[in-house]
């Protein structure tokens, strides 16, 4: 009896044993009288039904050259409604010193209207022309604000390692951006290999800003756990457990983009802030005979907000430059600054705001859905519906119980044609014990790390799983290769040879299955991940295992029938 | 019963001499390409694609109406296909605006109970289309690396991933004759095949370089190891097959689970294929291979 002894020494297998024990507790099975059994698996919607929405969000991205003096005609001559000449531009002289830009025109000029390019001054030269001098400005600072006029969105500098990169938070085709561009001199750089810069969607800083909104978003409606998780390059995922797709859709259309602007001239306006610059939101209350909503901006948006009020004189006159609040490009709310805002601006920003929205029953319902829209209103881009799923949980109940006796079965019919070809119990029991042992430790790793199992997952586990039978037959026919055990020392090099096979095979495996891991396909990536991470543990943890207890078995087998005959 | 294939196949290969080895899963692969590319010129695409790679709704709901029933309940929308599955219909729609979709939606959800939804809008059909042909390339050109890096040597390594090669394409004619539409699902079993095909081929190639004895009698042992190992899978994906496709027939209260259905008769076709393809098409280029003169029979003793 010390060949049970050794097994129990062997460190492999209390690796194993550890492992398997392990996987259990983090299983956690149980069984509660009435509510059946349970356990500490995560399942994914389509087995525990629910739904889910895919959003794209829109935008692009380019690297963009353009003439610098064209660019300032592009920018102000719809500005200030006249042809200009530019007289002195060192803006495309290397060197990061203090650069400007000056030009002549006809029309009259006010600094403030320019004054988002850069430092402005205005200086009256004889007769009627007036020459404008731009200073502490930039190449790229023009081609922000070119793109952010022409395209009437944000328009974000970033600058990868690879050189400028204009990031424009809103749809728009290569081809449009090319005209627009080529309007100001300039053109879409091309990379070193010919290849447009130009790359539809947004940066993953933006996209995981968007995530992180809309996390945000979903728990302060009360709704926990709403798990909102990029999926590739473009595309947010976010899971509704137990919710029908109707409502996910509905909830999912409340976070909007919020906006507010500024009435300029007639019906134009201007961009003001957008949500992201709503800091936090106040609970309606009714004071000065008027229903208020507060809500505080960052310092950004407060600077922003008095920049705007000043340039567009709404400080002067209030009553003439209202200030629009837009969700979803929809008009939510207007209304002009107060007097004591207006003056108060002149001061200095102000961070602290109220709404208000009147005096009646109507007003106050106004002001708790402007509360709710402040709140709702924080996606920095545009998204779209690219996809959308739905199971009924009962469905989801049927299709869990289906996979488990799938499973069940599987396992069987294995067993059997096992059984079939060795006709050996001591072949059977440790073969088939080994699969049931690497199911468990694969959901032992994915109750551990929260992983959700759904049907791909399931299908992951059997692909590992008909893999590993695979191994194991591979070990028992190298182990038997001449229909007995071997001695011990012959043993350990068909064990290597079984081995270097099953490592062959299982990098193989793993290498296939690697692409859905790092592309994200959706549901795809956890059919990947847990097939490969069924193909590790099976090779690392349970196989050795394998090799050792049918060395054991076999070997008592064979010293109490005395030797094999087949 | 996998005794007796691998003794049929055993004696086929004594039997045969390469060429002949040959020719058979040659002529099933030219066959299987021949498939895919008429219906690549007369589609467009080589395989059915199916919703998720071209957008539109499949919206399956548990009911005793008859298909043609819903047919016409829901003909104001774009409709594409009913079909019948035990208690279940499935619809199929194309590609319809939010409004309309939310309609068809609510609409659904308030008539009929255990309700399956999929849409998936165009724009992403299209995203992964692309990524799908990119994912099959990566993960076979992945396979091949490792193949190459496991025996150093060009007929052998090629052999495996030709083998690997015509598993997958035999694969997907079978798909595109029968009907299987190129899901997620289905792409998740032809990146499976990949990984199932090597399995035997490498070992078939590790015993005939890298043991001693005569090629014969190393082939007949690989393949009682081999032919065991596809046989204990397609045991499990059969009853997988026919639990997830056919067992609401016995059960009233089941349903099909098409992903699972699809991954396995996918499966089922491919693992068929690579008996065809390890003991024929492999087999006979390893055994011409090192019987070569210049090899002066070191791999046969």
């Amino acid at each position: 009896m010390s060949d049970k002894k050794s097994l129990f020494k062997n460190i492999r297998v209390i690796i194993f044993t550890l492992i398997l024990l392990g996987s259990i507790v983090a299983i956690h099975p149980g069984y509660t009288p009435g509510e059946g059994t349970t356990s500490n698996l995560n399942f994914g919607l389509d087995l525990e039904g629910g739904s889910w929405l895919q959003i794209k969000l829109e935008g692009a991205l380019a690297q963009i050259d353009a003439d610098s003096g064209k660019l300032v005609s592009g920018i102000v001559e719809p500005l200030i409604g006249a042809p200009i000449e530019i007289t002195k531009n060192d803006l495309d002289v290397g060197g990061s010193a203090d650069k400007s830009i000056t030009f002549t025109t006809s029309a009259s000029v006010s600094a403030s209207q320019l004054e988002s390019l850069g430092t402005v001054s205005v200086d009256k030269l004889s007769g009627n022309t007036t020459q404008v001098t731009i200073s502490s400005t930039s190449k790229e600072a023009l081609i922000q604000a070119y793109l952010s006029k022409a395209l009437d969105t944000e328009v974000v500098i970033i600058s990868p390692e690879t050189g400028i990169v204009y990031e424009i938070r809103t749809a728009v085709t290569e081809e449009q951006l090319e005209t627009l561009i080529e309007n100001v001199g300039g053109s879409i750089v091309k990379n070193e290999d010919g290849t447009s810069t130009y790359k539809e969607g947004v940066s993953s800083d933006t996209r995981d800003l968007t995530r992180e909104i809309l996390n945000d978003k979903l728990n302060s409606l009360g709704l926990k756990d709403i798990p909102v998780r990029t999926v590739g390059e473009d595309y947010i995922l976010i899971d509704f457990a137990g919710i029908d797709l109707a409502k996910a859709k509905e909830i999912a259309e409340k976070p909007g983009k919020f906006e507010i602007r500024i009435q300029t001239t007639g019906n134009e306006t201007e961009h003001v802030l957008y949500g992201d610059s709503i800091v936090s939101v106040g609970i309606p209350s009714f004071h000065d005979e008027q229903w208020h909503t507060p809500f505080t901006l960052n310092e950004d948006g407060a600077r922003t907000l008095q920049k705007v009020a000043l340039e567009t004189g709404a400080i002067d006159n209030p009553e003439d430059h209202y200030l629009m609040m837009y969700l979803d490009e929809v008009e939510i709310y207007g209304a002009p600054l107060s007097y004591s805002a207006a003056s108060k601006l002149r001061e200095g920003p102000i961070y602290s705001w109220e709404a208000s929205t009147g005096t009646d029953e109507t007003a106050k319902t106004e002001a708790e859905a402007l509360q709710i829209h402040l709140r709702a209103g924080a996606l920095p881009v545009n998204v779209v519906l690219v996809g959308s799923g739905h199971v009924d949980a009962g469905l989801g109940e049927q299709f869990k119980t289906e996979a488990l006796i799938a499973g069940l079965i599987s396992l069987v019919a294995v067993a059997a044609v096992v059984y079939f070809r060795y006709k050996r119990p001591e072949i059977l029991v440790p073969m088939v014990g080994t699969s049931f042992s690497e199911v468990i430790m694969i959901l032992g790793v994915a109750s551990l790390i929260g992983w959700q199992l759904d049907l791909a997952s399931i299908a992951g586990i059997i692909a590992s799983i008909g893999t590993g039978i695979d191994h194991l037959v591979i070990i028992t026919d190298e182990v038997l290769y001449e229909g007995k055990l071997p001695p011990t020392k012959v043993f350990q090099s068909r064990i290597g040879k079984a081995f270097a096979i099953i490592l062959g095979a299982a990098s193989t495996n793993i290498i296939a299955m690697s692409p859905l891991v790092v592309m994200g396909f959706g549901s795809l990536k956890g059919f990947a991940i847990i097939t490969i991470i069924g193909v590790f543990i099976g090779v690392v943890v349970a196989r050795p295992v394998y090799g050792v207890i049918i060395k054991e078995l076999l070997h008592v087998g064979e010293s109490e029938n005395g030797g094999i005959t087949e | 019963m996998a005794t007796g294939l691998t003794e049929l196949l055993d004696n086929f290969v004594k039997n045969h001499n390469d060429r002949q080895l040959l020719a058979i899963p040659l002529a099933v692969l030219a066959v299987s390409l021949v498939v895919l590319l008429v219906s690549f010129v007369s589609s467009g695409s080589p395989v059915i694609l199916g919703m998720e790679f071209q957008g539109g709704t499949q919206i399956s709901v548990e009911t005793t109406d008859s298909s043609a029933v819903l047919e016409e309940m829901y003909s104001s929308y774009p409709l594409n296909d009913v079909r019948q599955a035990g208690s279940r219909v499935i619809m199929q729609f194309g590609i319809m605006d939010d409004e309309q979709q939310g309609q068809l939606e609510k609409d659904v959800m308030s008539r009929y109970s255990n309700v399956q939804i999929q849409q998936v809008g165009p724009i992403y059909g299209k995203d992964l289309q692309a990524q799908a042909i990119k994912a099959l390339i990566i993960s076979f050109i992945g396979m091949a690396i490792v193949v190459f890096l496991l025996f150093r040597t060009f007929v052998p390594s090629f052999a495996v991933i030709l083998s690997a090669f015509s598993d997958i394409v035999i694969a997907a004619a079978f798909m595109r004759v029968v009907g299987v539409e190129l899901s997620l699902g289905t792409l998740a079993a032809l990146l499976m095949l990949i990984g199932y095909s090597v399995d035997s081929d490498i070992l078939l190639t590790n015993r005939i370089l890298k043991r001693r004895g005569p090629v014969e009698e190393k082939v007949s042992r690989a393949m009682h190891t081999g032919i065991t190992m596809t046989t204990t899978t397609l045991a499990a994906l059969v009853v997988m097959y026919i639990i997830s496709t056919f067992s609401y027939l016995l059960i009233p209260s089941f349903s099909q689970i098409t992903l699972l259905s699809q991954i396995s008769i996918v499966l089922i076709a491919g693992l068929f294929a690579d008996i065809l393809n390890t003991w024929l098409l492999n087999t006979g280029i390893l055994r011409w291979y090192v019987m070569k003169p210049e090899f002066r029979g070191r791999y046969n003793r």
